[in-house]
């Protein structure tokens, strides 16, 4: 008896399929990943004075059509509004708005520099809340008065 | 004449190329991210719902980090991206070196005639003193303009 040899099967591939899926959830999972991050950060812009610079020592006077100051309450845990000197009635960042609000509808020239200074302790998400209440304000040249000392302030 | 059907083929697609193209494309995103996480570390920045939208390019070179020490909340360091020679790396500056640094990089930045920005990205509960170090080496270095990092959008309730 005479045996016909197996025809040579067809070149073998493995199967892939299972892999391109895994390949593009991994590739989803970036891309969704570096898109989500993205879209949340953001910039508030200020310019500092052109006057300040080499030449230190020297303080610039700057007459500005709101000085905001801000003084640190509660360990750090809160912060206290002061306004053109005097300390703000209610001393939240709402009344800081419907103060700066006043001060505009009174015919406050919104390009004139609005100062904020605020003590060395004072959490820096104060200080960028009352520059945030400022812009929204309409108070579009926000400026920050800087102390003249080298160094860390807070601690050493 | 006889003719005999051809025997049927099992076709099957070479998935071959796709998935070098998708490989490459996973390590493209790989590596990217691990220099995106050098310059941009995780930090708790502040809300602003003032603050415009921008993209990761269009923050610019000079972005320096200001984020509370790790062994100390009331200490803060510095931050800054530098340049080994193979890749971006992470360098953490005294606070009395702010002020040189800035002056070197506004340096270069006037010497090839390019506008320089600095990007403060300053943790929500650092103080501001800490903050004011890098204002004041600013203003020394003339770099009027200045911008800082903050999540777009508003304050969760609970946290105000």
């Amino acid at each position: 008896m005479r045996r016909s040899l197996p025809e040579p099967t067809s070149e073998r591939i493995p199967n892939l399929a299972p892999m391109v899926d895994v390949v593009m959830v991994i590739l989803v999972f970036f891309l969704l990943g570096a898109s989500l991050e993205l879209a949340t950060e953001g910039v508030l812009q200020t310019e500092l004075d052109p006057r300040s610079g080499p030449g230190e020592g020297a303080p610039v006077e700057i007459i500005p059509a709101v000085k905001i100051a801000l003084a640190e309450a509660d360990g750090g845990q809160a912060c206290n509004i002061y306004v053109m000197g005097a300390p703000l009635p209610g001393n939240t960042f709402d009344d800081l708005a419907r103060f700066l609000s006043q001060r505009r509808a009174a015919g406050a020239d919104t390009q004139n520099p609005l100062i904020i200074a605020a003590q060395p302790a004072v959490r820096w998400r104060f200080v960028v809340k009352a520059m945030d209440v400022a812009v929204r304000s309409g108070f579009s040249n926000v400026q920050f008065a800087v102390s003249l000392g080298g160094g860390t302030p807070v601690k050493p | 004449m006889l003719f005999r059907p051809p025997k049927p083929v099992g076709m099957t697609l070479n998935l071959a190329p796709m998935v070098d193209v998708m490989m490459c494309l996973i390590v493209f995103f790989l590596l990217a991210s691990r220099l995106v996480d050098a310059q941009h570390r995780p930090l708790n920045l502040p809300y602003a719902r003032a603050a415009r939208e921008v993209g990761r390019g269009e923050l610019g070179p000079l972005v320096i980090n200001v984020r509370p020490a790790a062994d100390d909340a009331l200490r803060a360091e510095y931050v800054v991206q530098g340049w080994d020679g193979r890749r971006i790396v992470e360098q953490a500056l005294p606070a009395d070196q702010i002020a040189r640094y800035l002056q070197a990089r506004a340096d270069v930045a006037r010497a090839r005639g390019a506008p320089l920005r600095c990007v403060i990205r300053a943790d929500e509960q650092v103080a501001y003193g800490h903050v004011e170090v890098v204002l004041r080496g600013c203003g020394l270095a003339r770099i009027a303009n200045v911008v800082f990092g903050a999540r777009a959008g508003e304050e969760p309730k609970e946290r105000t």
